[in-house]
């Protein structure tokens, strides 16, 4: 809604500078907002302020050393950063993972989705503008997750769980029971947040409609994860490109209608219902065996002159590694194709034209995290 | 490809030499072969996906042609990046995915190492604008006709050296306050 | 009444000192009567009795009891370390263990910690990440757009002295290149309960030094 002024009114567009701190940037993220009134004209996203080189670093470190430097780029989704590597190593190493190792693996990964679309939630929930109590009900059911994986790996935030090969070490012996534990809690955080804000008057008043991308140019921007399956577009490499045992397990995958603001939180609280569903269902196909492979080389070294590309599902869109090792047990290069980055692209597109208030909000409905930007 | 673990590679990798000549008609190449018969196509077996070299002038063309065909519609890219050899140039790869086919590929080009001159894919995709700022700012390439030819991630200030390449030392780990911690035993009777 | 020494006396000695029951009516106040000294009304009257004061007890403390005196300094540092003011600093992921120190679990907030996002009023400044180059200028405006009095957390290993990412010559080997810094807190992340030893460490620190020149 445009205010007609008389003719001779002159204005000057403003340059707001949404600075590398701020409580609403996820992260050390600068954007140079250009406003004329309140709508936005420009947007110039700067991104680098958290650029710490774990792709160089990994070429001086041993194939078993480089989970450590995953873990660190995506911190909110740890095991599925993990993963991706660790299958890499294993495509060129040919080595084969035991059955046991493959389905705790799932468990782990959709319980680290769940971690980490709660936090998606409380965050969002603050963005909107209801300061509080999104945010600690989020907490609330992160606590209960994270106090299962510290259990089982001994940390709090970064795993370094999974090996080349399988796993660490075996998961303590109640396993299942704590896993169960933990799913009634979190159905319960769901439903806390469904009710809070789904139907909410306020809630789909300012973010109905706001910040729309169309199919077509998501898939040119090369978006992916929930942020694209919003725009109508359904690709989900689960089940697109099956790794691991997704093939055998029955989910749907939800897509949203209009691309908007709403349909990306609405895509990630169904998401989080589906993969319930799956870690139930991998529970009871749970079956006893080694987690490591019998022969496991003592030093790993890959051959010469391979390379490739794993792509997995993480929480927020297609993490991929490209993995070039020319002899020897370090890889020669080490490529971290992140979803947030892509992602990210897509938000001048999204934000010029909307009121400066949403574009704080579209910010935060791609759901970034910085450290998966930079490196 | 082989199953065993532990085999010596050097002895594997002969025979896996020859198997991968005959063996690629199981891949997509052939429906590659023919899109791109009017550019010169160097197949390779990788670990998942077919890996194509292309020579670096045929490239742009190569990519709209991939994109624009029906058969193939490659329409998402995937990533985008570079890989240093040191003394045999530097490798441009490209990894693309068709939605509707289901179906992927790699395309690589060398650059030799005192020519880092590309064209840009921003015209074939608009995914390319930041991977391409950030290739260029860490090996030093050039994609010309770039819309936006700026540093991604590095500071302003420190553009002139690339990270990625091989040249680029690690930073030496600095011992703070190296002499003075510990025990001063010199000066150790003045404060009594 | 007269005093006779008759055998009435007991009597009329008990009446006579009776105080708790007016000889006269009580005035009627009203705003055209004019005002009474307080040594003549009969309510307040009682009350200021006449003390005769005791050497070797401070003159105050026996005509106000009931009051404590410290030193000055004292009383500004336990009210400064009682309400210190995070700036909301997070940089990467122990940004993540910072705010669950904030959340229900391990809560800050009982200790008077309150997270703030304006540099301006806040007190302390937990750097929770790595620092690199491209941000170390905004760290340093940030620090010296606080006023004083003010303190530095350095909290987790990359911001001690770079941490996992020491060898990559874009990362800043450690704050305390940029800003001088108070407490260091260990770890990658620290714990939450290490971060809330680190605000106790910080808080005796503050008592400590409360008498130290140049921190105003």
């Amino acid at each position: 809604m445009v205010i007609e002024s008389a003719p001779d009114f002159e204005t000057q567009d403003l340059l707001i500078n949404v600075g590398p701190q701020h409580p609403s940037t996820h992260g050390v993220f600068r954007m140079i907002l250009e406003v004329d009134g309140e709508i936005v004209k420009d947007l110039i996203p700067h991104i680098g302020y958290l650029h710490r080189g774990a792709e160089k670093l990994c070429e001086n470190n041993d194939f078993r050393q480089g989970v450590g430097y995953m873990d660190r780029t995506e911190y909110l989704a740890s095991h599925n950063a993990e993963l991706s590597y660790v299958m890499a190593v294993e495509a060129l190493a040919e080595l084969e993972v035991p059955e046991r190792a493959q389905w705790i693996r799932m468990i782990l990964c959709e319980l680290n989705r769940l971690s980490s679309h709660f936090m998606f939630l409380g965050a969002f929930g603050v963005d909107v503008g209801v300061f509080g109590t999104p945010f600690i009900y989020a907490w609330r059911e992160r606590e209960a997750l994270i106090d299962l994986f510290e259990e089982i790996s001994g940390d709090r935030m970064m795993y370094a769980y999974f090996r080349a090969g399988g796993l660490a070490w075996e998961v303590p012996g109640n396993f299942e029971e704590r896993v169960r534990e933990v799913l009634v809690s979190t159905r319960q955080g769901m439903k806390d947040f469904d009710n809070l804000l789904t139907r909410n008057e306020i809630f789909l008043a300012r973010t109905k409609n706001v910040g729309i991308i169309s199919a077509e140019d998501a898939i040119e921007l090369g978006m992916s994860g929930p942020t694209l399956r919003a725009s109508g577009v359904p690709l989900d490499i689960r089940k697109s490109e099956p790794y691991m045992y997704y093939d055998q397990i029955d989910f749907e995958v939800p897509i949203g209608t209009n691309g908007d603001v709403f349909d990306r939180y609405l895509v990630r609280l169904k998401e989080m219902e589906q993969s319930v569903s799956i870690i139930e269902q991998c529970l009871e196909r749970l079956n006893d065996g080694p987690i490591m492979p019998e022969r496991m080389p003592r030093m790993l070294r890959l051959p010469e002159g391979q390379e490739v590309y794993i792509r997995t599902e993480a929480p927020r869109g297609e993490y991929g590694i490209y993995l070039v090792s020319k002899g020897g047990n370090k890889p020669w290069r080490l490529k971290v194709r992140s979803a947030c980055l892509s992602n990210l692209q897509a938000l001048r597109k999204m934000s010029v034209g909307q009121y400066v208030a949403d574009a704080i909000i579209i910010l935060g409905s791609i759901d970034i995290v910085l450290s998966e930007v930079d490196r | 490809m082989t199953s065993d673990e532990n085999v010596d590679t050097t002895n594997g990798e002969e025979a896996s030499e020859i198997a991968v000549v005959d063996s690629l008609e199981d891949t997509i190449w052939p429906l590659i072969n023919r899109v791109l018969s009017s550019v010169d196509v160097t197949p390779e077996r990788g670990s998942i996906d077919l890996i194509t070299q292309i020579p670096r002038s045929d490239i742009i063309r190569a990519l709209q042609i991939l994109k624009d065909n029906e058969e193939v519609q490659f329409n998402y890219l995937r990533c985008l990046t570079a890989v240093d050899n040191e003394s045999e140039g530097v490798d441009v790869v490209y990894h693309l995915y068709s939605i509707p086919k289901n179906i992927n590929l790699t395309v690589k080009v060398n650059l030799p190492v005192d020519d880092k001159t590309i064209g840009t894919a921003t015209e074939v995709w608009e995914a390319a604008n930041w991977l391409e700022r950030e290739t260029a700012e860490m090996f030093g390439i050039t994609f010309n006709n770039h819309p936006d030819p700026r540093t991604l991630l590095m500071p302003e200030d420190m553009t002139d050296t690339f990270p990625l390449l091989k040249s680029h030392p690690f930073a030496e780990i600095e011992i703070l306050q190296g002499e003075l911690l510990g025990y001063d035993r010199e000066n150790q009777g003045d404060d009594e | 009444m007269a005093l006779t020494p008759t055998e009435n006396t007991a009597v009329s000695a008990t009446t006579e000192t009776d105080v708790t029951t007016p000889s006269v009516p009580a005035p009627v106040i009203s705003p055209d009567s004019p005002g009474i000294a307080p040594s003549e009304h009969p309510l307040e009257a009682p009350r200021l009795t006449p003390i005769t004061p005791q050497p070797g007890k401070a003159l105050y403390r026996q005509l106000l009891p009931g009051i404590m005196q410290v030193p000055a300094d004292l009383l500004l540092a336990a009210s400064r370390k009682s309400s210190l003011w995070p700036m909301t600093f997070g940089l990467a992921c122990c940004a993540i263990e910072m705010i669950a120190t904030y959340m229900a679990h391990y809560d800050l907030d009982r200790f008077g910690i309150v997270p703030w996002p304006s540099p301006r009023q806040s007190d302390v400044m937990i750097v929770a990440g790595t620092v690199t180059k491209k941000m170390a200028p905004a760290v340093k405006l940030l620090y010296e757009q606080m006023p004083n009095p003010k303190w530095v957390i350095s909290m987790g290993a990359c911001a001690t002295n770079g941490g996992p990412y020491t060898r990559y010559d874009r990362v800043l080997q450690g704050v305390d290149k940029v800003i001088p810094v108070d407490v260091y807190v260990p770890g990658c992340p620290p714990r939450p309960e290490a971060l809330i030893d680190s605000f106790l460490a910080l808080q005796d620190q503050i008592m400590e030094e409360r008498s130290v020149e140049g921190r105003s």
